[in-house]
Formats: C-alpha cells, structure tokens, sequence
C-alpha cells in the first residue's frame, strides 16, 4: 500500500493553508491577559531575578525586625487553587496563598530547607551557573533527606518569587531532541539542526542560552515516542517538507515543553503533534496544549494553545485499515483514565476530541504510533503524515 | 523575526538585528558569515536571495562594525583583550569574517597594552599570511596557464622561466 501511493506528491495544502493563516494573523500582536483571579508569573533574566530575591530576603529581615517572627508568603499549589482559562486554553495558578512560619515547630524543617534552596539560587544567580534539581538535592543531603524535599522546595522558591523555575537558574535534566530546518545559538555557538545526523540536537534545559537564529520551516511537528522520530530523521522529513521535528521522548519535560513553546511564540508556525492512540499520548498532547496541573503557574511558558492533535486517532485505525491484530485492546486503567480525559472541560469543549476519546471507548482499543509500519516501514513518512497534513485531518 | 516571503510561499525567517546589540561582539559578524556561506544558496529564490544579502549588509553596517569600533575603541582594555583574543581565534578560522576590523589594527598596534598589541599583531600577520596565499594562488594559476602555452609552443621558454621564477620566489 506504502509502495503504491510514495510516489503521490502531496501539497500539505490544509498544512500550508494553517500557515498563511498564521502569516497573517502575526501582524496582529496579541498579548495574552490573564485572569484577574489568578497570578502573574514573569520569566526573569539572571539580574531580575536576583533583584526579586533580595526584594524577599529584604521583606523577611524587615519582618524580623520589626516582630521578630517572619513569615513567607507564597501562592498555593493545590488542586483548589488552579483554574482552567478558558479564554487562553491555559491551566494557571489561582490567588489562594499559603503562609510559612520561620517559628512554628512544625514548619522549621521546610524554612529551613527553602532557604537553602534560596542559598543555592543566590549562588547559581550570582555565578550565572545552572544546576539540575538532582545536584540541589546532593547539596544537603542530611537537611533535604528525600529529593522529593528538595524539588518542593525548589518549586516553593520559583512561586514564591514569582518566576519560572529556569529562571532560578535550576533545571531538569534534558531528555528530548530536535531535528529539521533551524538554526540556533547556544552562547557563541551556532548549530544547525539539520546538520546533527540523525540523532539532531539534544535540547538543552538551559535554555535562557539559547536562542533562535533562522529558519525557513512550515510547521513544526511533535513526537511522542523516538522510535517515530527515528523513522522521520532516516528518511530526512523536513528536506521534503519543510519542518522541525521535536520529541520528549515520551511524558513531555519541562525543557522541551519550554523549547517548543520558545519555537512557536518566535516562529509562529503551526504545531502539530503524533502521539499514541491510547489515553497517555491523549494526555500529553494535553500537557503540550495547555500544560500540567503540578507546573500550572509556568502554564503561560510552558504551553503551546495552538497545537493540533494530528494523529494517531480512533478513528485512524479504520480509516487507514489498522489491521485488528495491531489494534491492542485497552485495560482497566485506560479506561479509567480515558474517563477522566473525557471529564476534563477542555476536553468536553472540544468536540472532535471528545468524539475521538467517545470512540476509543467504545470500541476499547488502543495502538501505537508504530502500528502504522503495518502498511510498510515508509508508510508514516510516505503516506499517513502526508495525507493527514494535505486533508487537514486532525483535531 | 524578519520574515522574507519566497514566490513558492514558502518563508525564510531570520532574526531581528536588535536582539544582537547584547550578543557578545563577534558574533554578528559569525552570523553574517555563516548565513552567506552555508545557508543563502539552499533559499532558492533569487529574490529572496537579495533580500537576505541586503539584510545582512545592514546587520554589518549597524550592528557587527559599531559594536566592534565602539569595543576596539573604547577604554576598557579588558574587553578590548576579550574582544581581540575571539577575533584572533576567528581570524585563523575564516579570515574572511575578520576583514572589519583591518582598518583599526594599526591604531591598536601602538596601544600601550603590551597584550593588546601582541593579539593586534598577532591578526594583523594572519591578514598578511592571507593576503600572500592569496597572491599565490594567483600566481599559481597564472604559471599553470603559461606552462601549458609553452608546451604548447605559443610561448617561448624564457617567458615560462620568468613566470615560474616569480611564483617560487614569492613561495619562498
């Protein structure tokens, strides 16, 4: 079937249709205003952010002189306190604040830890260094006890000056890639994305280094799993169509969940993703979407609103004659957690998403992206991709 | 971005010149380069082609060369050494990129800074390695094309020797 149709040249005219439409939308510069009801979080250069965090050092020595039991304020990170805005798709941090107490018994441990964690930012900020939240942890041991204190705290610190958490200057170890038509600066350096073989570029999660130089790109498509990145890299996608290719290489890290929304607000090109056809890969399409509950108030850096949910659908698996036996049929947790998708308002504001979701439950199966390569190994690059980015078949 | 749009619709999205005024000094002129050397040809689009050209002769003339001049100039010799010690690693790589900066040398080479001097120097005398590969070159091709009239016959050996002479002393 692959072999038949690879020779078909396909235009990607609803894919480039997208992309004109967001040619002209650029000239309109829209700023996105928050919620009144939720917080402000700023992305914060290395001088910034050191001002924010003498500014909260400053209010705690004014605090201890003047009653001599300071107190650190910082929003809540509860379930009750994030809120779903609806009007920039985001999921973001509510107004709800939490207070810390440096002479309460039962809060003396997280004081303590939070100004270490403070400590160490000082020192990352002041000696423009990064660090990852493993090396934080190895920074005190005996204090922090479980990594799980440590990046709490770390998590305490960036809300509690209002920033990002890259923008501490403490970053999660990288785990994804980049491949396609970009060129990029990492300090004096320039890469080029194409030019890497077929690994492409390793996204580094200090990304305040890195900038983007040039592209001549179309749209940029995301990965879920790297064997499918594999098969994109070997038969150099983005010669024939111009893109960028990215993968997290399963759940979508910070870092590249950062790049891809660092690529989108620069390029503004239209995002398209592929993911699994089971709840998991529904789910992080969702995190790329809108982003996670646990990072919400760095939804506004972290989330692309515009990302499209290309494939693999339900409903794919008849169209493109998934044989049965490629088709896996879900378990009891799919089906619990395909409930809770459908349960999500913006999953229930999008029809096409619910029905797909509707379907997969009905029919209880799930199939991966490498169900495809049942048609032939070049069928996901010669045929699926091609077609669904001509027709315009996606949610 | 600047946006250029090519006639298949497609585009070519480069960065503004304004984000380089905090780029570290030499790099404008690294980007410049790199553009024109590896990326240009594969754009094409003839406009498009200009378009880029042009753009990066602006980024040359506002960018890359006053915040060269303003570093080479200026009374901070720390980065006046910083500067010059990246332009003479530049300088080994491509002497093209470095080009810019020939008409200041003279002036940094009577610095009272002894290490702004010796990198001064030290650019200034790959500048001149490169003018004479260059006039080599030329002389090659030229004794390349006598050598081949003379055994042709069209001209006499003396010439040849003449020219042969000219191109091994300057070798020498």
């Amino acid at each position: 079937m692959a072999k038949k149709q690879s020779k078909r040249n396909w235009d990607f005219k609803a894919a480039k249709d997208l992309f004109y439409e967001y040619l002209e939308k650029r000239q309109e510069k829209k700023k996105i205003n928050l919620p009144p009801e939720t917080i402000q979080i700023d992305n914060l250069n290395r001088k910034e952010a050191l001002n924010r965090l003498y500014d909260l050092t400053d209010s705690v020595i004014e605090k201890i002189y003047a009653s001599g039991r300071p107190t650190i304020q910082l929003p809540s990170r509860t379930s009750t306190n994030i809120i779903w805005d609806e009007e920039n798709d985001l999921l973001l941090l509510g107004k709800q604040l939490q207070e810390k107490q440096f002479h309460s018994l039962s809060s003396v441990a997280d004081i303590t830890r939070l100004m270490r964690v403070l400590e160490a930012v000082n020192e990352l900020l002041v000696k423009d260094l990064h660090a990852t939240k493993r090396e934080i942890f190895y920074s005190d041991v005996k204090l922090f006890g479980e990594q799980k204190n440590s990046d709490k705290s770390i998590e305490d610190i960036a809300t509690m000056l209002y920033t990002t958490r890259n923008s501490t200057h403490i970053v999660a170890s990288a785990k994804g890639s980049c491949i396609g038509r970009l060129r990029i600066r990492d300090k004096s350096d320039i890469i080029d994305l194409e030019g890497l073989g077929s690994g492409g570029w390793t996204i580094s999660p200090m990304l305040d280094n890195i900038e983007i130089l040039e592209s001549d790109a179309e749209f940029i498509l995301v990965v879920e799993k790297d064997a499918a990145m594999i098969r994109l890299a070997e038969a150099r996608f983005w010669r024939k169509y111009p893109c960028i290719i990215l993968t997290a290489k399963g759940a979508a890290d910070i870092a590249t969940r950062m790049f891809l929304k660092h690529l989108s607000k620069d390029l503004k090109l239209p995002v398209f993703s592929l993911v699994d056809s089971d709840p998991y890969g529904h789910y992080i399409h969702s995190v790329y979407l809108r982003g996670s509950k646990r990072l919400s108030y760095e939804s506004p850096f972290l989330a692309t609103p515009n990302i499209k949910l290309l494939g693999v659908l339900t409903r794919d698996l008849d169209k493109y004659k998934i044989p049965k036996e490629g088709r896996l049929p879900m378990t009891k947790m799919d089906i619990k957690r395909t409930k809770e998708l459908l349960n999500e308002d913006f999953v229930k504001k999008n029809k096409a998403w619910h029905d797909d979701l509707n379907l997969a439950l009905k029919l209880k199966v799930k199939a991966e992206i490498q169900v495809l390569s049942s048609h032939g190994f070049e069928f996901l690059t010669d045929q699926y991709l091609p077609e669904k980015l001509t027709t315009g078949d996606w949610i | 971005m600047r946006i250029f749009n090519k006639k298949d619709g497609g585009i070519v999205q480069l960065i503004d010149k304004e984000k380089m005024q905090e780029w570290p000094v030499e790099l404008p002129l690294i980007f410049i380069e790199y553009i024109r050397e590896k990326q240009i040809e594969k754009y094409e689009d003839a406009k498009v082609k200009k378009e880029i050209s042009n753009y990066l002769n602006e980024i040359l003339k506002d960018v890359a060369i006053p915040r060269l001049i303003s570093v080479l100039e200026g009374d901070n010799n720390e980065e006046t050494i910083s500067a010059l010690q990246r332009i003479e690693e530049l300088s080994k790589k491509n002497i093209e990129m470095t080009k810019p900066i020939r008409p200041y040398l003279n002036n940094l080479l009577k610095h009272r800074n002894k290490t702004i001097v010796k990198l001064a120097q030290n650019i200034s005398n790959n500048f001149t390695k490169a003018d004479r590969k260059k006039e080599l070159a030329k002389k090659r091709k030229i004794m390349q094309e006598k050598e081949k009239d003379f055994l042709a016959g069209k001209i006499s050996g003396e010439e040849y020797a003449r020219t042969r002479k000219e191109y091994l002393t300057l070798k020498e």
